[in-house]
């Protein structure tokens, strides 16, 4: 598999590094180098092994066998602060930031250069940072604490973080899974100048497009080993799809079957607390049956609190929430769930689940009570009565779902924490499919969830809308919004900023727009 | 990871259960051990096993009052305040209210767990409108009510006949009563029932389980739509009510009176926790580890007796529990990590 | 009408343990380690001051006591709570328990009594007499004739404050405090960081807590810390860690102490006064929660 041709020297090696994690071998035998000035693009699935990788790369997990070499020497790091002192840098997927530090303290804790009496040089430092940040042409304010900055901001200070440090390896996980297409281009275009430098890029990521235009070469991981090494001139996504999963990807099929009925409608609504500007603003959509609706947006920009409003999780202080002809706004979230609304959370381990709660329990949450009269709905009659609970039932009911929706664990008692991310994501299609909604209300469901479960989990929903309930998909992956949705809103600062028809979506306009950008139509 | 649990068990029971033959061995040592046996369970007519299981019935009161709360992922770590108001307000009813002693006791006992949870949902309050944490604002409410209970009785309502700080006593007709020839009172049936029914209920009960679920994670709860502030009130008040009920059940039954201190200075509620926690929050276990810890301190008194050993190396063993148990037993009340937010 | 001259001497010696209680719990909240073991930190550290003094014949020995005590006590903190990764509640309870048995088991065993000990072999901690200053009226009575503790616990405050945003580790202990993980991808041990918090915390409670037993009195007595590790750890939530609002608002509880303390001469119950602290504390935190819960609201929950 090795490639020949006229290579610049390697700046650090892995060799045989095996690692595991309890019974879970995270990697296995894994080798490969990484190259003075060039760009590499390290793939595969979640789980596949990169972070694992990474994480020993720099120092912060120790391999159980194998070794790491700089420059040919080998060395044995013990911590972070190893592999930085060898020229490492590394921006994670989730920022290492401190929210209510400002940026000159986020770059500078760990790499203080303190004096005699441990006194930080506040002023001296600062002239340095504020020069790099000039140098890569930032614009970022140094007083400023990151609790209260974008995420593209964000990132550019943990790339100064790293930079300030002298890295001369600079590793980023998933970088680009928080920007619009826009941001993404200009961190290209400052990857492509740190290469040009000298530096070496490795970029960890699924998205097989972001590869194919900007690395030189490619690592293809699977189930923690290294699968394959291509030149990317040599190679296509569709090659490096299918070694990264080990078989042909099925491609979801999207039928519409939009019904003329509009199942829920929100007219104006908002959301505010206190005096200040609306965290929703006047957010006005129709669902019709059938129909996937999806949202786009950079967090924060009022998802949550569109979510939120629907759901009854958070009072609308203005406009109307209709569902099946009726005002919902003062209902419950238990008589929402009652008149046939699903939710299925994003943060699924502390919200859309009880991880320490077993799979019957979690199933039956929202149904444990007495049903409503005159609703009781066909396959959940009954978890309970006169306040006891029903446990042949419940039980039942969890083994006949583990079933269907293919679950995959020893049995219906096992608790909810135990079990990998893909089937707990399952458990949560599982309960909220089985109650048959008429609206479901999804939050990026995929997070963290394998390929085989990614396309499980947008079969149901497909499936769910053909049978004719609305769908209101929430997601920062614009792919995935693409694949399923019918039509795509994009929110900016609380308001819905343009609706997007199916026909009309391109990554560009509707990035254009999540960065606030209305003039910009086609 | 599930065996690392199981090692972390039984590697210190093996090492006690050592160190205890060792102590058997030797000849010196022998009485600490034989003075232990006989302090948790020995005496004229097993007299020693009676105040060991009177111990147990209070002990079990609060573990249930604690169990309660911590089930709901309540931090209600108040209920000394709830144990004392409920047995100072038993007291002065026992002592003041004129009437029939059947009619008495009732009385006592409804007051008691009235005076408990109400305490109890005062914290609750302090927390869901003022914002005041659980955990500060419950723990901070014990230290008025005890020094509440410590001025009635040593001012208005002190029995000053007696010369020490504490009631008159209870008229022996509503008092509990005991178990022909032990220390032991009827108390524990009502506090057994009690406890039973909390262990029933938790399984099968739909209270029961949005009560656990809701434990496990709040967030979880709000969004199935379960009425989270009326189950956090609820549980409130069945926590701070079986509070004040054993603490009835201390001044009808086990001291007849209200003591100064009689409730606080044993670390009734402390050890109550102790053994919440020792059972993992499981409600099966948790009467097992109450037992275990009634056994611990008056084994600790017959160890003194025989040995001279102070009482309170059963209070630092008990800490050392803790402690260990946080060790291996992770975030069992924050939840979750706190890295990684 | 109250604040008379024997009153305004005695405020600093009722505020002094708080406030070093208080110091040790801002730096662990800023480390992020819910550390509510100050009550037990500070009866411990009674207790050393108390047996330093017996078995040294010094106040120093009794200091020195007490801080190898304190830090004893934030070592095994650390080592259940941070290195193993334990609930910071269950540790502290554990802690606050070993701390009430430990000291009733050593009373007896090391002196054979229970309940209190008095002995001529405790020295007071010298006081510091100001000279001309003592003549001002109140303002003598106030800063002369106070302990060398009442001054360190001053000088702590802004100490700890100048620390905290200059020096290297009070940056790093801040990090600490926010992620953790953070820190450690840059190299730098949160655990060990957090350590370093709980010692200092666990020496700065020991210190009040020898003030309480070798400068107040100079006698021990079982519980003798009274909740005042409580007080502080309130003190610090009411100024969310923010020094420079600590120093006032631990004279204003010595304040109510020593009123309090005065009701008692006045035919005032002690049990009565004993308790304003605490009813004190949690009108403060609705005050405090109340206006901190709207500002939060208005912010609007910001995610990290």
């Amino acid at each position: 598999m090795q490639i020949e041709n006229q290579v610049q020297p390697a700046v650090c090696r892995l060799n045989g590094i095996s690692k595991s994690f309890g019974d879970i071998q995270a990697l296995c035998d894994v080798t490969f180098e990484v190259r003075k000035g060039e760009f590499l693009a390290i793939v595969g699935e979640n789980g596949a092994g990169k972070s694992t990788a990474m994480g020993v790369l720099f120092g912060l997990l120790e391999p159980d066998a194998g070794h790491i070499t700089f420059a040919g020497e080998r060395r044995k790091l013990k911590s972070a602060r190893d592999a930085i002192d060898a020229g490492f840098g590394m921006v994670h997927q989730h920022f290492k930031l401190y929210p209510d530090l400002t940026v000159l303290e986020n770059v500078l804790v760990g790499y203080e250069g303190a004096n005699g009496f441990g006194l930080v040089p506040f002023q001296e430092r600062r002239k340095a940072v504020a020069s790099l940040i000039r140098e890569f042409e930032f614009t970022l304010d140094l007083d400023r604490k990151i609790s209260d900055m974008p995420v593209d901001a964000r990132q550019q200070v943990e790339i100064v973080k790293m930079l300030f440090r002298g890295a001369s390896v600079v590793i980023l996980d998933e970088p680009t899974a928080v920007l619009t297409p826009q941001e993404c281009v200009t961190l290209y275009a400052m990857l492509k100048r740190l290469c040009a430098q000298g530096k070496s890029v490795v970029l960890i990521t699924h998205k097989l497009g972001e590869v194919m235009d900007h690395s030189e070469r490619v690592l293809v991981m699977r189930h923690g080993a290294l699968v394959a090494e291509r030149k990317t001139s040599q190679t296509d996504q569709g090659e490096l799809a299918e070694l990264m999963v080990g078989r042909q990807i099925e491609t979801v099929e999207k039928i519409s079957r939009i019904q003329p009925q509009v199942v829920a409608s929100l007219q104006g609504v908002s959301v505010q607390s206190g005096s200040d500007k609306p965290r929703l603003d006047g957010v006005s959509i129709e669902l019709r049956a059938g129909e996937i609706f999806g949202v786009a947006g950079v967090t924060g920009n009022g998802q949550k609190e569109l979510v939120n409003a629907v759901m009854g999780l958070e009072k609308n202080s203005a406009g109307q929430i209709i569902f099946q002809g009726r005002d919902i706004g003062g209902l419950t979230v238990a008589e929402r769930r009652q008149i046939g609304i699903g939710y299925m959370a994003e943060d699924r381990m502390t919200i859309g689940l009880a991880a320490r709660g077993t799979i019957a329990e979690n199933l039956i949450a929202g149904r444990e009570g007495p049903s409503p009269k005159g609703a009781v709905r066909e396959g959940h009659s009954g978890f309970s009565s006169y306040g006891f609970l029903h446990w042949r039932q419940i039980r039942d009911h969890a083994q006949r779902l583990v079933k269907n929706y293919d679950i995959r664990t020893p049995s219906a008692m096992q608790r909810v924490g135990n079990l990998s991310g893909g089937n707990q994501q399952k458990v949560v299609v599982a309960r909220e499919l089985s109650a048959a909604p008429k609206l479901l209300v999804v939050e990026n469901p995929c997070w963290g969830v394998d390929v085989g479960a990614i396309s499980f989990i947008h079969r149901q929903i497909l499936q769910l809308a053909e049978t004719g309930a609305a769908i209101l998909l929430i997601s920062n992956d614009l792919e995935e919004l693409f694949e399923l949705s019918d039509r795509v809103g994009v929110m900016f600062e609380g308001r819905m900023n343009r609706v997007f028809d199916r026909s009309e979506l391109d990554a560009f306009a509707v990035g254009a727009t999540m960065s606030g950008d209305e003039e910009q139509r086609p | 990871m599930i065996r690392s649990r199981y090692v972390s068990i039984i590697a210190p029971l093996a090492i006690i259960f050592l160190g205890v033959l060792t102590l058997l061995a030797i000849p010196q040592t022998r009485p600490v051990v034989e003075g232990f046996l006989n302090g948790a369970f020995g005496g004229r007519n097993h007299f020693n096993l009676f105040s060991t299981l009177a111990r147990f019935s209070i002990l079990l009161g609060m573990a249930m009052s604690v169990l309660v709360s911590f089930r709901a992922g309540l931090l209600n770590i108040g209920g000394e305040g709830q144990l004392v108001l409920g047995g100072l307000t038993a007291a002065l009813v026992g002592v003041y209210l004129p009437g029939p002693p059947l009619y008495v006791s009732v009385v006592a006992l409804l007051a008691a767990m009235t005076a408990g949870a109400s305490w109890a949902v005062l914290a609750g309050l302090l927390d869901r409108v003022a914002k005041v944490p659980l955990l500060i604002g419950s723990l901070l409410l014990n230290y008025p009510a005890s020094y509440l209970a410590s001025y009635f009785v040593s001012h208005p309502f002190r029995d000053v006949a007696s010369g020490a700080t504490q009631t008159h006593r209870i008229m022996t007709e509503a008092r509990l009563p005991r178990f022909p020839g032990t220390i032991l009172d009827y108390g524990i049936l009502l506090i057994g029932a009690t406890a039973i029914l909390v262990i029933a209920l938790e399984k099968t009960s739909v209270f029961g389980y949005r009560v656990r679920m809701q434990g496990y994670s709040y967030g979880f709860a709000r969004t199935s739509g379960f009425p989270t502030g009326a189950l956090y009130y609820r549980t409130l008040i069945i926590s701070g009510m079986i509070a004040g009920m054993t603490g009835y059940t201390a001044v009808f039954g086990l001291n007849q009176r209200y003591i100064d201190g009689m409730l606080t200075i044993p670390l009734y509620t402390w050890t109550a926790i102790a053994a919440v926690l020792l059972a993992a929050i499981i409600p099966l276990i948790t009467p097992v580890t109450a037992f275990f810890f009634a056994m611990l301190a008056t084994g600790a008194i017959g160890m003194e007796r025989s040995a001279d050993i102070p009482r309170e190396i059963g209070q630092i063993v008990q800490a050392v529990i803790v402690l260990y148990l946080a060790g291996v037993g992770g975030k069992m009340l924050s939840g979750g990590t706190k890295e990684d937010h | 009408m109250f604040l008379d001259s024997a009153i305004i001497e005695s405020i600093p010696r009722f505020f002094t343990p708080v406030l070093l209680a208080a110091i040790g719990s801002a730096l662990c909240e800023r480390a992020a380690v819910f550390n509510i073991a100050l009550e037990g930190m500070m009866l411990v550290g009674a207790f050393a001051a108390v047996v330093g003094c017996v078995y040294t014949g010094s106040w120093m020995g009794g200091i020195g006591f007490a801080i190898v005590a304190g830090a004893a006590f934030g070592l095994i903190f650390s080592f259940f709570g941070v290195q193993r990764g334990g609930d910071d509640i269950i540790v502290s309870i554990g802690l606050n328990v070993l701390a009430i048995g430990l000291t009733a088991f050593l009373l007896r065993a090391l002196f054979g009594v229970q309940g209190q000990f008095e002995d001529p072999r405790i020295v007071e901690i010298p006081k510091v007499n100001l000279g001309p200053v003592a003549d001002i009226p109140f303002i003598g009575d106030l800063l002369s004739g106070q302990s060398i503790l009442v001054w360190f616990a001053v000088l702590m405050v802004f100490a700890t404050h100048f620390f905290l945003n200059n020096h290297y580790y009070g940056l790093r202990i801040r990090a600490a405090g926010q992620n953790a993980s953070a820190l450690r991808s840059v190299g730098v041990s949160p655990e060990r960081v957090k350590t370093a918090a709980l010692v200092a915390c666990g020496i700065l409670c020991a210190l009040g807590g020898a003030q309480l037993s070798i400068s107040n009195v100079t006698l021990f007595t079982e519980g003798m810390s009274a909740g005042r590790g409580w007080i502080a750890l309130v003190i610090v939530m009411m100024c969310s860690a923010r020094l420079p609002w600590i120093l006032p608002t631990a004279i204003l509880f010595g304040l109510v102490d020593a009123m309090g303390f005065r009701m008692q001469g006045l035919g005032l119950p002690q049990q009565l006064t004993e308790a304003l602290p605490y009813l004190l504390a949690i009108v403060v935190l609705i005050i405090a929660f109340r206006r901190k819960s709207i500002r939060q609201q208005a912010l609007g929950q910001s995610d990290a």
